[in-house]
């Protein structure tokens, strides 16, 4: 009975009454959300809401760095067996959803039904999940379900799926068709909540504004594309901030000012949709707002060169927070022998192809993209797997370098012959033009100059092809492109999210190269079956080496993510996967006077 | 009077079915394949016809333009394809804001316009006269964003006059505590173009014989322009001002989005974005048919301001 008390003492305060009401913490979102049905959305920014509403089973470390998955809703990590087939979670007893009138005045407990209803959901052919990729194929039975429901018109969630099952009220078992080490970071990723079944099938069409969830926070107030007003839930069972120092100086700072607060610190958090840089700016600068950070057009103004506070904003108090964002860019070229009923130039693992697309890399000069379109804001991708993502070497070098007159040197090699007007044919004396693609932006009209400069200096004739965004996925998809710049940001932290951009099997889905080479194919389905660690990581050093060998891709750059605090803030650090830190961080309500 | 308005409601009907042609086929051939940018990062051709089936655009184009009809009609253009909020939803919520701030500046600038026209078609060719048509040109030929950004920083940021942007909870905080700087750039926005226009229709006015002959007859100068003068030449203002109504549903789309009002210019913007064609479709035909109706109206106000004008 006094172990019971003493327990109860203990948690009690947790029991999100840590949160301090006057505390509120002003953010901004640079476009609008879509909606907070983990199921229908796939947005960053209806992503952070969510992840303040709906728990998933296991989440990240907030410190770690590469980001380390810990277990969430569930008692531990998941139990992972038969060499990555099978995952069994247990999950921690007496959650409760947020009140909500759905259950008639009743709390209502969290249980591992509701994550086999919630991940079956991502199948569902009416939700049109942007996510479906992250289950699809993966689970035993899961996609027949799917595949009846396109028929009938119905999924039936009430069928059972082999593999994915709760045994018992507080157990999940998951089972692979085939083994995936990376499998538990779909279970943290944010969008993989729990909602409750009879929430959903209440609200039918309007679930993208009635989130339920068991998470730190519930939506209290909600006014579309303008703003969004979360308040701490009562009933969250409360956490206690308890994280270890990394590598990163700043981080015994952050442990010093956090450890052992209750969490969430926060009482409420207002979302205002800012469309306008200057408008955010400018509220920043005026304290209305308390983290901002999509500001690149104004970073020369709070940033020195080399990444640094500018003293002004710094004696203020001010805070930068600077991190690299789990992301590359790249610009593919494609590797299928025709584009429609076209011979493409660019395709083909011949000697001669292999030294066109060389020399283009080799014309392009990655610095200039980075000092000139990103403005200094972002750092040179050397190896495709980016910074703060399981898997990335930072000794790596790609092989290869900026080297125009070495290009040309190549094309002249190869038979790639400068005409009268100065341009260069084929090797047969045939016309030669470089179709590239890009939208017509502003952004991708530097691109486009940037691209016709690099090919005028190796003597390419380039056609720039503008389309608006789906027309060029949908062209992607088909492998329609010649050439196009695009990027990725991971959606795990794990290189696998990275590396299959390039699996054959995912060409018309991101394999957007449409690159078929059964060596990398081999090596990329041996990594799979390997959880992180050196064996892994040879195999994608030597994956890397190919499609360098090959030259798929440039690989560009990788974008700095520069928040700014407010001196309130406390303990803020940018996670490299989770959407929001909302939970991690304090308001110093001293500092703000 | 009734047989010309039932006349021209009747020649609603082949201009919308003009619109909606027009509409139809621009977003089903221009606007490019939907289920591409709502299928997310990575998609498979089965999910791209899913999601093309749901959304109606695998149907023929006859199916797909009897549904857009019959969504015309009912007046129910189905749910946003990417919020799924009801388009009349959107409608309705958006409207609100868009007005709060775009009446309150059609009056204001209106009112100011005419007035400064007729101040300076009164002095014509003295200095006054000049510096304003000076003024004019300049402040007509610099863009719309050099106001707002200007104003934003030095009126809101640096002196703090107002908030930077924002929009609150009730209708009095809004118009007098938000709106007010939005208010302030859109009518030094039209004002030069409308006092350079309203100028010429008073000077036109003023050199016709019924101003000489009211001089004549010993009327005092403020009632010549303030009652003949201006009622004469309020005709070509009121067409004016009427062509400008229909704009007030779609909103300024950039002072909205610059001051973070959420009104119906900041969702069209937003809806293009998005390839959302529920409300591109919704507000087109609802302006469309605005215009009409305004049209209608400024020829029926003609009548009432000059009896002499006949409607035919």
């Amino acid at each position: 009975m006094l172990r019971v008390l003493v327990l109860l003492a203990l948690v009690l305060p947790l029991a999100s009454g840590g949160a301090d009401p006057n505390k509120v913490l002003r953010v901004t979102f640079q476009t609008a959300e879509t909606g907070f049905d983990p199921a229908k959305v796939s947005d960053v920014y209806s992503g952070q809401v969510i992840d303040a509403i709906f728990e998933p089973l296991l989440t990240y470390d907030y410190l770690a760095r590469p980001a380390r998955l810990v277990p969430n809703v569930a008692e531990s990590m998941p139990v992972v067996g038969d060499h990555g087939r099978s995952y069994t979670v247990k999950l921690k007893q007496g959650i409760h959803f947020a009140a909500d009138p759905v259950f008639k005045g009743g709390k209502r407990e969290l249980t591992a039904e509701d994550y086999v209803y919630s991940i079956k959901r991502f199948l569902d052919p009416r939700n049109r999940s942007p996510y479906a990729f992250l289950f699809e194929g993966k689970i035993v039975g899961l996609d027949e379900i799917a595949v009846r429901a396109k028929t009938t018109g119905r999924f039936d969630y009430d069928a059972k799926v082999a593999g994915l099952e709760a045994p018992d009220r507080y157990t999940l078992r998951i089972r692979l068709r085939a083994g995936d080490f990376n499998f538990a970071h779909l279970l943290a990723f944010p969008l993989v909540g729990a909602v409750a079944r009879e929430a959903i099938e209440t609200y039918g069409d309007d679930t993208n504004s009635r989130p339920v969830g068991t998470g730190p926070y519930l939506l209290k107030k909600y006014a579309r594309s303008s703003k969004i007003v979360l308040e701490a839930n009562p009933g969250y069972r409360g956490k206690v901030w308890d994280f270890s120092a990394g590598d990163d100086p700043r981080d015994a700072q952050i442990v010093a000012r956090m450890k052992g607060r209750a969490l969430p610190a926060i009482g409420s958090v207002e979302i205002s949709i800012m469309d306008e840089t200057q408008s955010r700016w400018l509220a920043f600068q005026r304290a209305e707002t308390d983290i901002e950070y999509q500001l690149w057009e104004v970073a020369p103004t709070f940033m020195t060169n080399d990444g640094k506070l500018r003293p002004e904003f710094a004696r203020r108090g001010i805070w930068l927070d600077r991190s690299v964002d789990p992301e590359i860019t790249y610009t593919y070229f494609n590797m299928q022998e025709y584009i429609g009923d076209q011979p493409n130039p660019l395709a083909g693992f011949s000697k001669e192809k292999i030294a066109l697309r060389r020399a283009i890399a080799m014309a392009y000069n990655v610095d200039d993209q980075i000092r000139i379109i990103r403005k200094g804001q972002a750092t040179r991708a050397q190896f495709p797997i980016p910074p703060g993502v399981a898997g990335h070497d930072p000794r790596y070098r790609s092989s290869i370098p900026y080297d125009p007159q070495l290009a040309n040197a190549l094309l002249d090699k190869f038979g790639y012959r400068r005409g009268p007007d100065g341009y260069r044919t084929r090797p047969g004396g045939a016309p030669l033009v470089i179709r590239y693609s890009s939208m017509p932006t502003e952004r991708d009209r530097q691109f486009d100059e940037l691209v016709k400069r690099s090919l005028d200096t190796i003597g390419l004739r380039l056609e720039i092809h503008k389309e608006r965004f789906p027309e060029l996925n949908r062209l992607g998809h088909q492998c329609r492109l010649m050439m196009r710049t695009g990027a990725w940001i991971a959606d795990y932290p794990d290189g696998d999210n990275f590396m299959q951009l390039l699996y054959g099997p995912n060409t018309g889905q991101t394999n957007s190269a449409c690159y078929r080479s059964p060596e990398f194919d081999r090596l990329y389905e041996e990594s799979r079956s390997m959880p992180d660690g050196a064996e892994r990581g040879r195999l994608y050093r030597q994956m890397a080496r190919l499609a360098e060998v090959h030259t798929v891709w440039i690989l560009g750059d990788s974008r700095y993510r520069n928040v700014l605090l407010q001196p309130r803030v406390a303990g803020y650090k940018k996670h490299p996967v989770l959407f929001s830190e909302w939970l991690y961080i304090d308001l110093d309500t001293a500092a703000r006077k | 009077m009734l047989a010309y308005v039932v006349r021209r409601l009747w020649q609603f009907v082949p201009t919308m079915i003009g619109v909606v042609l027009l509409v139809f086929f621009l977003f089903s051939w221009v606007g490019g394949d939907p289920a591409y940018l709502l299928a997310g990062k990575v998609s498979n051709p089965e999910q791209i016809e899913n999601i093309r089936r749901q959304l109606g655009v695998d149907q023929p184009y006859t199916a797909q333009l009897w549904i857009f009809v019959k969504q015309i009609a009912s007046g129910d253009f189905g749910a946003s394809w990417s919020t799924n909020e009801k388009v009349s939803e959107i409608l309705a919520t958006r409207l609100g804001p868009s007005l709060t701030v775009l009446v309150p500046l059609l009056v204001i600038s209106t009112i100011l316009a005419m007035a400064a026209a007729m101040l300076v078609a009164y002095v014509r060719a003295s200095i006054t006269d000049r510096a304003i048509m000076i003024g004019c040109t300049v402040g007509q030929s610099i863009s719309i964003l050099v106001y707002i950004i200007v104003s934003q920083y030095v009126l809101a940021y640096q002196f703090g006059w107002f908030p930077v942007q924002g929009w609150g909870n009730d209708f009095s905080e809004n118009l007098l505590r938000y709106s007010v700087l939005p208010v302030i750039v859109g009518v030094i926005v039209s004002l030069a173009p409308d006092v350079r226009l309203y100028r010429s229709f008073f000077l036109e006015e003023m050199h016709q014989d019924y101003v000489r002959t009211a001089r004549a007859k010993g009327l005092s100068e403020t009632r010549v322009m303030w009652v003949h003068v201006l009622r004469n030449a309020a005709i070509p203002i009121v067409t004016n001002v009427m062509i400008q109504l229909p704009g007030l549903l779609v909103g300024a789309f950039l002072i909205e989005r610059f001051f973070s009002i959420p009104g119906i210019g900041r969702e069209v913007i937003l809806a293009v974005e998005r390839s959302d064609f529920p409300v591109l479709k919704a507000v087109t035909v609802y302006v469309a048919i605005a215009t009409m109706i305004v049209n209608l109206v400024a020829d029926l106000l003609y009548k009432a301001i000059d009896p002499r004008v006949e409607l035919e």
